[in-house]
């Protein structure tokens, strides 16, 4: 379930039969971020702007409980977009997941700010190591994980497939997957536990 | 071969930004060194981003939120974008250089993302050395702790939680043995008694003292204290 991969140039969720409004054009988002990169190119920065900041105070808010502290986050994390373009690479990773992983240090380090009155910023540390987007020096096993991954995901019978990436991908309710797929609840729900059930093998149960 | 892994609830955390800096610190050294748990993190970084700037996740945390967004005042988007713009600096990645710590002796290679953060004083208790890492978390403590070869902590147990990450060196308990990389966790409901024959240094994290649960107790309460 490599969602960097196929998410470019489509969406996964075309895949399937359901449509969600406002589907995010991963594309566009590609070639804006490169237009900054490669020609500091303010309009396009612009149209990341429009796009991103209203979602990052948004979800900020949740974290740094007030509005300013959220606009700080909006601010420091488009910054960094703006300094940091020429370091996106966009065969490993979506720009969605890029600018989430500079929001959630921005919101770490503004937090630890905060609650343990340090100005010290760890969180490129803490996050450079985990994630430093060695995905392309994967050893054997992890192709093998990766692999099965992928395999039980498209092992689930179709009704499966559609629920568990609608839930995952989109984190839709339960409620609003019985609405779209017009299916009573108890549907969803025993399809779900299935699913859930298959990945969960894979991803929790081996880890004590 | 590494055998003790992060829950799938701490991984999950730690991708999500919301565990304290030495907890996290913890789950990057383990990361560093288990290319398993690295493939997880990164999936899990990926499904997260995709579901916080998915449109239908964003309306689930305001009701009134497509009137809002067409409502933004544009100067504000004018001011905030020319303020970011106005220079064109780009950030310069400097590489990582290594960072040597040495124990009685024993030179180490200090994890990555220790390198930035600020160590006390070592303290020495017999074939135990312990520098305090001042993260500053209140009643979360971080220490890096070096066993010298032949030296052990007595058996105890905690009041809280106690996370030690093998960074160099072996260790074992009744468990069995450790290595680098290994991510233990215990809890109050599992004493042990860790010895190490041939030396280790560790990354520890601690919210109590240590409860030791030998006859001798008395003696080393010092230690329990040391330790955490």
């Amino acid at each position: 379930m490599h969602i960097a991969s196929i998410c470019l140039p489509n969406d996964p969720i075309n895949a399937t039969s359901i449509r969600m409004p406002n589907k995010i054009n991963h594309t566009e988002l590609c070639e804006w971020l490169t237009a900054v990169a490669t020609h500091r190119d303010k309009q396009a920065f612009t149209h990341l702007f429009q796009f991103f900041s209203p979602k990052i105070q948004r979800i900020a808010k949740i974290k740094v409980n007030t509005d300013a502290r959220a606009s700080e986050v909006v601010q420091e994390t488009m910054g960094n977009v703006w300094r940091k373009a020429h370091l996106f690479d966009g065969n490993k990773g979506a720009v969605t997941t890029w600018v989430y992983t500079i929001m959630r240090n921005v919101t770490f380090d503004m937090l630890r700010k905060v609650k343990s009155n340090r100005e010290d910023t760890l969180s490129d540390d803490i996050w450079s190591l985990a994630e430093s987007q060695n995905i392309q020096e994967d050893d054997f096993t992890d192709h093998l994980a990766n692999n099965n991954l992928r395999s039980v995901i498209d092992d689930l019978p179709e009704n499966q497939q559609q629920v568990i990436k609608a839930y995952y991908f989109m984190e839709m309710s339960q409620d609003q997957l019985a609405v779209h797929l017009n299916l009573p609840l108890g549907t969803i729900k025993s399809r779900l536990r299935l699913a859930l059930g298959k990945l969960k093998a894979q991803l929790g149960e081996s880890h004590d | 071969m590494i055998k003790h892994h992060p829950k799938f609830q701490l991984i999950q955390g730690f991708v999500n930004g919301e565990l304290p800096a030495s907890l996290s610190a913890g789950i990057a050294i383990h990361a560093d060194l288990c290319s398993e748990c690295r493939q997880q993190i990164s999936l899990l970084t990926e499904q997260l981003s995709y579901a916080s700037f998915e449109e239908v996740t964003v309306d689930k945390y305001s009701v009134s939120d497509s009137g809002k967004q067409d409502n933004v005042n544009p100067l504000y988007f004018e001011q905030a974008i020319a303020a970011i713009t106005k220079s064109n600096d780009i950030d310069i990645i400097e590489p990582k250089i290594e960072k040597n710590i040495i124990f009685k002796n024993h030179v180490y290679s200090l994890p990555f993302v220790l390198h930035n953060m600020v160590l006390g004083k070592t303290a020495n208790i017999g074939k135990l050395a312990r520098a305090r890492i001042q993260l500053d978390e209140n009643e979360i403590h971080s220490s890096l702790l070096h066993i010298e070869p032949g030296g052990s902590v007595p058996e105890h147990t905690h009041n809280g939680f106690e996370l030690t990450v093998l960074i160099a060196g072996q260790f074992s308990d009744k468990e069995g043995e450790y290595v680098p990389g290994d991510f233990i966790m215990l809890d109050k409901k599992h004493p042990h008694h860790p010895v190490s024959e041939k030396g280790c240094l560790c990354f520890t994290v601690a919210n109590d003292s240590l409860h030791f649960t030998q006859g001798i107790s008395k003696i080393l309460n010092p230690i329990g204290a040391f330790i955490y």
